[in-house]
């Protein structure tokens, strides 16, 4: 388990971030995906703290697939890729988030949605 | 007035060892803006985890993520299911694990200071290094049975134990390798090819590590103090003599050397590890299902490696997310290239040392 888990609430998504994230106390690690079934997605957005053994701290929420997902690259300029996977992967709408990092036009569909 | 040109580097390109295309615009030949394309080669491994093989073999395949750090990543796996297990691994097993993982970082940067003597011109150099190299991968071999893709690691343990004779072959085989890689740091400090060449060029500042979350070799060499090894309890580094590996200047020769003095922080821990090896069995019965939630970060050749496993009591895991080093370095090589000749980009990626098939997974 990490250190900390912390939910939050989408929209207070980027003020939490903002308010959280220093760039040379926490190093951001990456944004995950988890489906948990019946149309819902947890995401997480996952900080080590440099210098420090085993501090994580994790932020969560629970959502649908169809809610946009504000994107935290304003704050964390290399959050860029693992927003594309998630959005390749689960396909949740992550603002500014392309697709087609990994996934052809003719590969399988959002694969890690298990409903589908 | 400025001739604007767009360049793409790869996916199939003389200088590029596995499939990634930079997509380069060039301003009289100096490198301004940079897309990337890294998912040539996905082979949904986090999906196969999660739907097609039982827990207990998810190690075996995470291990296929990638021919140079195979064994990061099944270690990562490993722990990660053996903390949801409950269960905490004797010291001798650590001893174990943790010398297959230091070889392993040995091969892997020596693999990549071949790339960048060969980027350099040096295509003899790349050869002595590759055959130095041997050495290393003689020992893998020798304890683990494979070169490459060594199921050495399993759950609960490892596969095979260290023998006296085994212990003499380490010695035998760091102790030549030891003065081919202070003859390495020799060249690599000053022969004008790999050093004055090299030096200003490909820089990522102090600042930029940060900022764009760089890690492993590529963080040390613009003297971001990070390192899982440092930052993780995974392994008994302190006692084997792990020292964090520093330089300031940020630029492909600070990468070299970083690399170089890493190898023989390496070859010392090793060397250590075998003449301390605690008594103790070298695999123990786990019984139980993953259950909950975990993470887990190992220091790969190339920086930090993440693993979040989360089970619920059955054959198959809920989720398995693999994030590797390069995936995460790919930011901070971006902001390297621009700015930088065009010229210099081989070179400069060769010194990133980027893995693209742990990348695309």
């Amino acid at each position: 388990m990490p250190s900390r888990k912390i939910e939050i609430e989408l929209k207070n998504l980027l003020t939490e971030i903002a308010a959280f994230y220093d760039a040379k106390v926490w190093h951001f690690i990456t944004v995950n995906g988890i489906d948990l079934g019946e149309g819902k997605i947890e995401l997480q957005w996952i900080f080590s703290k440099y210098g420090v053994k085993d501090e994580i701290t994790l932020f969560y929420t629970v959502t649908e697939y169809e809610t946009k997902i504000p994107s935290v690259v304003s704050l964390i300029p290399s959050a860029t890729l693992s927003e594309r996977e998630i959005v390749d992967m689960f396909g949740v709408n992550i603002e500014g988030a392309q697709k087609g990092l990994y996934l052809d036009e003719d590969s399988l569909s959002i694969p890690l949605r298990c409903s589908l | 007035m400025k001739k604007v040109v767009n360049i793409p580097l790869g996916s199939q390109h003389i200088s590029l060892l596995e499939p990634i295309r930079f997509q380069f615009t060039t301003e009289n030949e100096k490198i301004v803006e940079v897309g990337a394309d890294v998912g040539f080669v996905h082979r949904g491994i986090e999906k196969a985890c999660t739907e097609k093989f039982e827990w207990k073999k998810v190690g075996y395949v995470v291990a296929r993520v990638c021919g140079l750090c195979a064994i990061t990543h099944s270690l990562s796996y490993t722990l990660a299911a053996e903390k949801l297990l409950g269960y905490q691994a004797n010291e001798r097993i650590k001893y174990l694990r943790m010398l297959m993982v230091e070889l392993d970082r040995i091969h892997s940067h020596m693999l990549c200071l071949a790339h960048v003597s060969e980027n350099a011109g040096f295509e003899a150099m790349f050869m002595q290094i590759m055959a130095d190299r041997e050495l290393v991968m003689d020992i893998q071999e020798a304890i683990s049975g494979n070169r490459v893709q060594f199921d050495f690691i399993a759950i609960g343990g490892v596969n095979r134990d260290l023998t006296p004779e085994l212990v003499q072959r380490v010695h035998k085989n760091l102790d030549a390798l030891k003065p081919k890689i202070d003859d390495l740091m020799e060249r690599f400090t000053n022969n004008w090819s790999l050093s004055l060449k090299y030096k200003g060029i490909g820089v990522l500042t102090y600042e930029e590590a940060y900022t764009y979350n760089a890690l492993g070799p590529l963080a040390r060499a613009a003297g971001l103090k990070t390192d899982v090894r440092a930052e993780s309890s995974y392994f008994p580094y302190e006692e084997v003599g792990y020292e964090m590996v520093l330089e300031s200047s940020g630029d492909i020769y600070a990468r070299n050397i970083v690399r170089l003095r890493e190898i023989c922080n390496s070859i010392q821990m090793c060397k250590n590890i075998v003449d301390n090896l605690p008594a103790g069995e070298i695999i123990e019965k786990v019984k139980g299902k993953p259950d909950g939630e975990t993470i887990i970060r190992v220091e790969a050749p190339r920086g930090e490696l993440f693993y979040l496993v989360r089970g619920s009591k059955k054959n198959l895991l809920d989720r398995v997310r693999i994030k590797t080093p390069t995936f995460s370095a790919i930011p901070a090589m971006i902001e390297v290239f621009k700015g930088s000749e065009y010229a210099d980009a081989p070179a400069i990626l060769a010194s990133f040392d980027p893995c693209m098939s742990c990348t695309a997974k």
